[in-house]
C-alpha cells in the first residue's frame, strides 16, 4: 500500500513539505545527518545572543522603538513605497516594484542582459532564494557566483538554506571538506576552517575582480533618502556593491522604513539578536548608485555606475491585509526565534523549514509567499514561547503558528473528524482527529476520570494503545498520565481547612492536567500554603484554552479563556490571588489571553487576571519574603527523606513569564543543593512529544536535558524536580525515575498532621 | 571610562588592535611601519584629516597609488582615515565613496585606519543624529567596520575572509 518515501538523503527532496509524509521524512533525514552540526551551531548562536542582549542596557527600550517603527512602516507602506521610488530616482538609480517571483527575476535578468553581464556575483539574499533568481539568470546564460561562504557551500551542494542567516548551518567542517574534495578535483589541503576559507576566498576573489554585476539584498531601506543598510561579516557584500559597476539590490517590500534616522535602533539589536555581536564586522550604510566611488578597471575607460532597487511583493501586500499574519512583516530576519527553539536546535531548517524560510517565523513567510500548505512544517512549533521574549520586534511567533494550524486544520479534517468536531469543538471548529484529541483533552479527561480505573486499564492494553496510535496519532511508546480518581476538586473538598486570621488569600486554579492527571501536586500545594497561614480554596475545574490553542483550535480556546477568566474574576473580587500549578496555564493568563479576549471587556478581564496570577512557588516565595519566614527553618533540606541533592528543571513557559527563578531561590534558601538545566525546552512541550510523528524528535530534543542530569550526577544521585506536567512525563520516560513537583518535596518536610 | 578608553577596550574585544599616536605625519608613518608587513602599501587620500598627515606614509617602502583592479588586488597594507569611532562597539566608520578608501579598506590584507580621537561617539545610533559629527553619518556612504572580516561558515571561527585579515586603528 505504501509508495516509497522520497530519497531521505537529499534536502531538496524534502524542501516542499506540503504533505505530512514529507515532513516526517525530513525530520528523519535531519536527525540522521544534520543534527550534530545544527545543534552545536545554533546553541552557540543562542548563548552568544543571551550574552549580547543582556549587555545592552536599553534592550527593552530599543525593542519598543523598533516595534513602533515597524508598525508605522507597514501601516503606511504604500505611501512609503511612493516616497522611496522618488528618492531612488532622485539619486540617479532605478526603482522597480515586482508583483511576484516571475516579475522580479525577469526584470533582473533583463537588466543584466542589457548591460551585457556574463558573470554576476551575489551577496546572501533570502529574497533571491524565495524568487528563484539564480535559475532564471543561469537560463539566460549568465554565470552566478554566490560569494557568502555558506551560500557558496549550498551552491556547490545544490541545497536550500537551512537557516535564515547561516544558510549552511547544517554543515560540519568535516562534511564541508568531504563536499569540496568530491566536487573540486584538488590536491590543496582542505582539513581546517582556515584552509577551506582560503580555498573559497581565492576562487571568489577572481570572480569579484571579473564580475560585471553585483546582486545583494538589503537589511533596511530608508524611504526618505533611498539609503540601504547591509549587514555582514565576511566582506563579500561590500565587494559586491563596490567592485562591479552594476549593483542590483533585491528585497521584500517590508524592509522599507520611513527614514535613514530610523536605522538607529535596529543596528545594535539586529547584531546582538543575530550573531551575538555588538555590531557585525561590516554594517554598510549606503545610498547607491555610488557615483563618487571610482570604478576599478584594468583598462582606460571606466563605465558609469548603475543601481537598481527591486522590491518584491510576492504575497506581502496580501499578508499586510491579513489580521494575524501581517505581524510577520515586522521580522528583520535575525534568527533569534530559530536559535532559541529546542526543536530547531535539534533538526534545523531542512526539517523545520520550507523552500526558503525556516524556524518559528518561517511558516508565516512560506504561507505568505507560497501556499498555506507550504507552511506545514510550522507544526514543529510547540508553542513553548521561548522565542517570544527573544524577538527584537516582539513578534508573537507561536500565535502566528497557531493561526496557521487553525487554517490548515480546516483543510485537513476528514469526514469523521468533521463529525467529531461538531460534537467536541465549541463553535463547530473543525480539525483532524489528532488535533481534536489533544486540543479537547478536557473532555477526554472528564470521561476518563469518571470511568477510572476502567479507562486506565484500557490504556494499559497493548491493543488499545495501537488503536489510539492509529486513530488519534498518540505514539504507542508514550503513556498518557493515568486518570485520577478522586480528582483534585473532589479530593480538596475534604482537605480545605479554613485558616483563621489568614495572612493571605488565594485560589488554586484546578487546571485540567492537575485536576484529572495529577491531583497530588495540587494537594501538596494546599498543605504547604495552609501550614504557612494562607487561606486557600480550590476553584472549579475548567479548560483554560491552552490545549485547544496548541492545536490551532483558536475559537474554542477563546471561548474557554472567557469562561475561565469569568470564573476566576469572582475569586479575584473576593481578594484572592490566583495560584497555578501548571506553568503553561500561567503563560495563558499572563500572555496569551491578550490575544484571546479581544474586546474591551475581555482586555479588562485579561489585565486583571494577569496582574493577580502567580506560579504556586513564586507566590509562596514572595509570601515568605514578605512575612519574613525563614525557608531553612520551615523546610530544613538536611532532614528531607530523599536527601538534599536536587536537579531542578524549569518549564519553558515558566522561563518566558519569569517565574522560574523563585523556585530555585526558595529551594536554595531551604538548604537544598540545586543543580539546574539550561535547555530551552524538555522536548515534550505539552502534547507534542505524544504524537507518533514527533516522538523521535521529542526524544532527541530531550537528550540534552538527560545529558545535563547525568553530568550533574557525576558526584552522586539527585532527586528530579520539575514544575511542568509535560516535563515530568519527559524526564520520567527518559530517565525512568520519579519526578517531583516542588511543593511535593516541601510538603514532606511539614510536621505530620494526624490522620 | 573615557570614550577613547571604552573604544580601545571594545575594538580590542572585536579582534582589532589599537594604539594612540601624536597627530603628525612622521608619527603616523612610524606607527604604520611598526605594524605593517612588507609588501605593496596603498594609501587612500584622507577625507576628514588634512591630506598632508598621510604624506610620510606615501614615502614608506612599497607605497603606491592604486588605480587598477589588479594593483588593488595585490595590495598587502591599506591606509585610510576613519571619520568616526564608536565606543560601545569598537567600530570605526570609513567613507567608502571618497577616492579609493572603499577599496583600500576592503581589498588589502591589513587595514590601518587613522581615527581622530575627538570623533569617537558613544553608540552606533549616534551616527544617525543630526547634532553629532555635523550630521555626516546621515549623509555619507560609509561602513561601520568592527574588527577584521570573519566567518564561521566553514566550521570554526576564521578571521580574514574576503576583507582584511587584520585591522589596526591608530587614534590620533
Amino acid at each position: 500500500m505504501a509508495t516509497p518515501a522520497p530519497a531521505p538523503e537529499s534536502p531538496r527532496a524534502v524542501a516542499n513539505k506540503s504533505s505530512k509524509r514529507t515532513l516526517v521524512a525530513a525530520i528523519r533525514m535531519a536527525l540522521r545527518i544534520e543534527s550534530p552540526a545544527v545543534r552545536r551551531n545554533t546553541q552557540t548562536f543562542n548563548r552568544n545572543r543571551y550574552a549580547a542582549t543582556s549587555a545592552l542596557a536599553d534592550y527593552d527600550q530599543l525593542k519598543d522603538r523598533t516595534r513602533a517603527i515597524k508598525e508605522r512602516a507597514i501601516a503606511g507602506l504604500p505611501e512609503l513605497l511612493a516616497t522611496l521610488e522618488a528618492s531612488v530616482k532622485r539619486n540617479g538609480g532605478h526603482f522597480y516594484l515586482a508583483r511576484d517571483a516571475h516579475d522580479a527575476t525577469h526584470y533582473i535578468a533583463g537588466v543584466c542582459t542589457r548591460a551585457g553581464a556574463r558573470l554576476v556575483v551575489k551577496g546572501k539574499s533570502m529574497t533571491s532564494e524565495e524568487v528563484g533568481l539564480n535559475r532564471v539568470l543561469q537560463e539566460q546564460g549568465i554565470e552566478v557566483a554566490e560569494t557568502d561562504l555558506a551560500e557558496f557551500i549550498l551552491q556547490v551542494a545544490d541545497e536550500q538554506p537551512s537557516h535564515i542567516i547561516a544558510p549552511a548551518i547544517h554543515y560540519s567542517r568535516e562534511r564541508i571538506t568531504a563536499l569540496f574534495k568530491s566536487r573540486f578535483k584538488t590536491d590543496l589541503p582542505l582539513d581546517t576552517g582556515e584552509e577551506l576559507t582560503r580555498f573559497a576566498r581565492e576562487r571568489l576573489r577572481q570572480k569579484f575582480l571579473a564580475a560585471d554585476a553585483g546582486i545583494t539584498g538589503a537589511n533596511l531601506i530608508a524611504a526618505d533618502s533611498g539609503s540601504i543598510a547591509l549587514v555582514e561579516s565576511e566582506g563579500n557584500i561590500r565587494m559586491t556593491t563596490l567592485l562591479p559597476p552594476l549593483h542590483i539590490a533585491i528585497a521584500g517590500v517590508e524592509k522599507v522604513l520611513p527614514s535613514r534616522a530610523d536605522f538607529a535602533p535596529f543596528l545594535e539589536l539586529l547584531a546582538a539578536s543575530a550573531t551575538g555581536q555588538k555590531l557585525s564586522s561590516y554594517t554598510s550604510i549606503i545610498t547607491p548608485p555610488l557615483h563618487a566611488a571610482p570604478v576599478l578597471t584594468n583598462s582606460d575607460t571606466a563605465p558609469r555606475r548603475e543601481f537598481h532597487l527591486v522590491l518584491v511583493d510576492n504575497g506581502r501586500m496580501s499578508m499586510r491585509q491579513d489580521p494575524v499574519l501581517h505581524e510577520a512583516l515586522y521580522c528583520i530576519r535575525c534568527s533569534a526565534c530559530l536559535n532559541s527553539c529546542a526543536n530547531f536546535q535539534t533538526v534545523g531548517g531542512h526539517a523545520f523549514g520550507g523552500e526558503t524560510y525556516s524556524g518559528g517565523i518561517g511558516g508565516s513567510w512560506e504561507a505568505g509567499t507560497r501556499t498555506l500548505e507550504a507552511a506545514r512544517f510550522s507544526e514543529l512549533c510547540t508553542g513553548c514561547s521561548r522565542c517570544v521574549t527573544q524577538c527584537p520586534i516582539r513578534i508573537d511567533v507561536p500565535f502566528l503558528n497557531s493561526t496557521l494550524r487553525q487554517r490548515l486544520n480546516q483543510r485537513d479534517a476528514n469526514k469523521i473528524a468533521q463529525l467529531f468536531s461538531t460534537a467536541l469543538a465549541d463553535g463547530g471548529e473543525v480539525a483532524p482527529l489528532q488535533k481534536l484529541f489533544f486540543g479537547r483533552y478536557d473532555a477526554f479527561g472528564k470521561w476518563g476520570s469518571l470511568l477510572a480505573p476502567l479507562s486506565n486499564w484500557m490504556n494499559a492494553i497493548p491493543g488499545a494503545r495501537l488503536l489510539m496510535e492509529k486513530f488519534v496519532g498518540l505514539d504507542r511508546r508514550r503513556e498518557l498520565p493515568p486518570f485520577a480518581k478522586p480528582t483534585l476538586v473532589e479530593a480538596a473538598k475534604n482537605c480545605v481547612a479554613r485558616v483563621s486570621d489568614p495572612k493571605a488569600k488565594a485560589v488554586l486554579f484546578a487546571d485540567i492536567f492537575t485536576n484529572y492527571g495529577s491531583p497530588s501536586r495540587g494537594l501538596a500545594t494546599l498543605r504547604v500554603f495552609q501550614s504557612l497561614g494562607i487561606d486557600v480554596v480550590v476553584s472549579d475545574t475548567c479548560a483554560d484554552g491552552r490545549a485547544a490553542l496548541s492545536q490551532g483550535l483558536i475559537s474554542t480556546a477563546a471561548g474557554q479563556a472567557r469562561h475561565t477568566a469569568e470564573l476566576l474574576r469572582k475569586h479575584i473580587e473576593d481578594d484572592r490571588d490566583v495560584v497555578l500549578i501548571e506553568p503553561s496555564v500561567l503563560a495563558m493568563f499572563r500572555l496569551d489571553y491578550r490575544r484571546l479576549l479581544t474586546d474591551a471587556e475581555g482586555q479588562l478581564l485579561f489585565e486583571r487576571l494577569r496582574d493577580h496570577s502567580f506560579d504556586a512557588v513564586e507566590y509562596l516565595w514572595a509570601f515568605m519574603q514578605g512575612t519574613g519566614l525563614d525557608a531553612a527553618k520551615l523546610f530544613p533540606a538536611a532532614r528531607h527523606p530523599l536527601g538534599k541533592r536536587l536537579f531542578y528543571h524549569s518549564h519553558c513557559q515558566q522561563k518566558t513569564v519569569g517565574s522560574a527563578p523563585a523556585t530555585e531561590a526558595l529551594l536554595r534558601a531551604a538548604g537544598f543543593d540545586v543543580a539546574t538545566s539550561n535547555v530551552e525546552c524538555c522536548g515534550m512541550a505539552g502534547s507534542f512529544g505524544y504524537k507518533k510523528e514527533y516522538y523521535d524528535l521529542s526524544m532527541a530534543v530531550g537528550q540534552d536535558l538527560f545529558q545535563q542530569v547525568t553530568e550533574a550526577e557525576s558526584d552522586g544521585p539527585r532527586v528530579l524536580v520539575a514544575t511542568g506536567t509535560s516535563c515530568h512525563e519527559q524526564l520520567a520516560s527518559g530517565l525512568k525515575r520519579p519526578v517531583f513537583y516542588p511543593t511535593e518535596l516541601l510538603a514532606a518536610l511539614l510536621p505530620q498532621l494526624d490522620g | 571610562m573615557s570614550l577613547i578608553d571604552a573604544f580601545e577596550k571594545s575594538a580590542t574585544a572585536a579582534a582589532a588592535t589599537v594604539e594612540r599616536v601624536a597627530r603628525t605625519p612622521d608619527q603616523i608613518a612610524a606607527a604604520v611601519a611598526r605594524v605593517a608587513p612588507a609588501g605593496p602599501l596603498a594609501v587612500a587620500a584622507p577625507l576628514y584629516l588634512p591630506a598632508e598627515l598621510f604624506d610620510a606614509c606615501r614615502r614608506l617602502p612599497g607605497a603606491f597609488e592604486a588605480r587598477s583592479r589588479q594593483a588593488m588586488d595585490d595590495c598587502v597594507v591599506g591606509i585610510t582615515d576613519a571619520f568616526a569611532g564608536v565606543a560601545h562597539s569598537g567600530s570605526i566608520c570609513v567613507c567608502i565613496d571618497h577616492e579609493y578608501a572603499g577599496f583600500v579598506s576592503l581589498l588589502s590584507r591589513f587595514h590601518v585606519a587613522v581615527l581622530p580621537a575627538e570623533n569617537i561617539v558613544e553608540r552606533p545610533a549616534d551616527l544617525f543624529r543630526p547634532d553629532r559629527l555635523n550630521g555626516d553619518g546621515l549623509r555619507r556612504n560609509f561602513v561601520f567596520i568592527t574588527g577584521p572580516s570573519a566567518t564561521a561558515d566553514m566550521g570554526p571561527l576564521v578571521r580574514g575572509v574576503h576583507g582584511p585579515h587584520r585591522l589596526h586603528v591608530i587614534v590620533v
